[in-house]
């Protein structure tokens, strides 16, 4: 009898609903994030995991050894570059395409639109090998750059100092449409009038951006930070195809140097797991700091 | 009155830095047209003329690398397992992640502000980050080099953000709607099936849009939990001419067109609503 009232036909249907997805979502995003922070303290590197005797727990010896490993710091400094890249090249001429394109300050504004976007639909695999072979010896660019200088040599990814740079153009080059699409959707729901009473006034067009526009946005600049952080953690297919890391592996990112570890070689799991659990923490690390500057920031604005 | 406006603005906005706008947005038009230009022509050469002409247009422009890629990386599994994933894992996603967003929106719990929590955080989380658990964990069920075992992964990373907005959408729909059917007697199941799926076409389209593209494109997953041939999808069997395949520039370029043309006419048929996609995806977080 109680049961049958506990049962309701709300919480029934409420049940059907929710747990499909809930059972699948938690089977494949959060149960692997704790399974890899409670495998990373331990010895186990392949074989079944249940039920396993040869298993031991470790403690945070694999942490140490990431810390100490030099393609760790390496690929470390590589995903900041990528960040430095989508925060100060993506976002600001992201936006400055969307607020040329929104006020009409050029024509052709939705061919440019398509043309600037095109690139994020394509596979980045695709997108990899394309780039690889216009920048290799074989490709335009190295033809480009003898007709200047006819005894050129293209090093750009033979040189360990120099081969990040093809990779950083190509990140630049591929995700700035998606930042002029956010932020054009965005400019598109501000209030006409508002700029057209200030326009009335005399405001100049650098005191409507600068009043009006950006502190409209000051929401959509934060979005587009954290996608941006969390964007630049994901980089893995492009270098995967472009470069594979190389030339000795001065271009790999943490996503590709976890992928190293397991898969290329002899397979290291523990070390891929506390890789795996390093990279969840700094991206929300990441985010609350960006969250918190939003809060601090975002107050004083209104 | 538009005209004044407008007037105004060019007078304000400095000759100089139009040009300079124009410029920028120029090369970036230049730097996406002219690699694809160069991609199709060397498609149409042979690799002994692509290594004498790299740049110039083909001499006897040829189709033939492309029958013989397409049959040396076997185009047409790829493409029938491109399909399949996408097709399977898109539907699953817009249907599981309605009914759950139609919970979380319009059934009262107290376990909503948890379990719709859980999947706000999803969002942030970056896939990236767990592929070395994942795989374990699908390798020690079982489902290793299975289409189940590249099924559940993709719908799992593709719900976060489907629910998110399918319970925002949901939430639109006025709770009178909900009421009065449930006046009359109907169940939730019953609301869901006859009145919220059929109103909720827009964000299923949005869904469908965002989703078809992330599969169809997807690389790091389908690459490490699958070793046979026979289920590889098109961005994995297109890598393989990057290896010792490498230098056959002909094929390797046919192959890289054949991956790519697919997604661009997507892209021009649904440029729109891709473009409201994306924009709708870019939620704060």
């Amino acid at each position: 009898m109680k049961k049958a009232a506990f049962w309701t036909e709300e919480r029934r249907a409420y049940l059907i609903l929710v747990l499909p997805a809930v059972i699948i979502y938690w089977a494949v995003m959060a149960f692997p994030t704790i399974f890899s922070f409670i495998l990373s303290l331990t010895n186990y590197n392949g074989g079944p995991v249940f039920g396993n005797p040869d298993i031991k727990i470790v403690g945070f010896t694999h942490y140490v050894k990431m810390f100490n490993d030099k393609y760790f710091w390496i690929s470390l400094k590589n995903n900041g570059l990528i960040m430095a890249v989508s925060l100060f090249g993506q976002i600001p001429l992201g936006f400055l395409f969307a607020y040329v394109l929104h006020r009409k300050l050029i024509k052709f504004g939705d061919f440019f639109q398509t043309i600037i976007y095109l690139p994020a639909v394509i596979s980045t695999i695709v997108i990899g090998r394309l780039w690889q072979s216009f920048f290799s010896p074989y490709g335009p660019f190295t033809e480009f750059m003898r007709r200047f200088n006819p005894t050129w040599e293209n090093e750009l990814f033979f040189d360990p100092n120099l081969a990040i740079l093809p990779v950083l153009f190509v990140i630049l080059w591929m995700y700035t449409g998606t930042y002029l699409i956010i932020f054009l959707a965005n400019l598109q729901k501000i209030d006409p009038a508002l700029i057209e009473a200030a326009r009335i006034d005399g405001a100049t067009e650098w005191q409507v951006l600068t009043k009006i526009t950006l502190p409209a946005l000051s929401g959509v600049i934060v979005t587009t930070a954290i996608l941006a952080i969390s964007g630049s953690l994901k980089s893995f297919d492009l270098l995967f195809a472009m470069t594979g890391g190389n030339p000795a592996r001065r271009t790999s990112v943490l996503a590709l140097y976890m992928y190293d570890n397991a898969f290329r070689g002899a397979p290291k799991y523990p070390l891929a797991n506390a890789i795996s659990v390093f990279m969840v923490l700094l991206s929300l690390v990441l985010i609350v700091l960006v969250r918190i500057t939003e809060s601090r920031f975002g107050g004083r604005e209104e | 009155m538009t005209t004044t406006r407008k007037k105004t603005q060019k007078s304000d906005f400095h000759p100089l830095l139009r040009i300079m706008v124009y410029l920028i947005v120029g090369i970036f038009t230049i730097l996406t047209l002219y690699p694809l230009y160069w991609l199709a022509i060397s498609s149409l050469k042979t690799t002994t003329e692509f290594q004498l002409n790299m740049i110039g247009w083909p001499q006897n422009p040829t189709f033939r690398n492309y029958p013989s890629a397409w049959r040396l990386a076997n185009f047409n599994t790829l493409f029938l397992n491109s399909l399949f994933f996408t097709i399977i894992s898109t539907g699953a996603i817009i249907f599981l992640s309605l009914m759950a967003g139609f919970a979380f929106a319009k059934i009262p719990s107290k376990f909503t502000w948890l379990l719709h929590g859980s999947f706000v955080i999803g969002i942030l989380l970056t896939l990236q980050s767990i592929m070395v658990p994942l795989f374990l964990m699908v390798n020690s069920v079982g489902l290793y080099n299975t289409r189940l075992g590249v099924l559940i992964p993709y719908i799992g990373m593709g719900l976060p953000m489907a629910i998110y907005l399918c319970t925002e959408f949901i939430k639109s729909i006025p709770d009178s709607v909900v009421e009065s059917a449930r006046i009359d007697g109907a169940s939730y199941l019953r609301i869901f099936l006859a009145i919220v799926v059929p109103m909720a076409k827009p964000v299923a389209i949005t869904l469908a849009i965002l989703n078809v593209a992330g599969v169809w494109n997807e690389f790091m997953l389908i690459n490490i939990l699958v070793s046979s041939d026979a289920l590889r999808t098109l961005p994995v069997g297109i890598l393989k001419f990057s290896g010792p395949l490498a230098s056959d520039y002909g094929r390797q370029f046919a192959a890289l067109m054949i991956g790519m043309i697919p997604m661009v006419v997507f892209y021009l048929i649904f440029r729109k609503q891709i473009t409201e996609g994306v924009s709708a995806g870019a939620v704060k977080g």
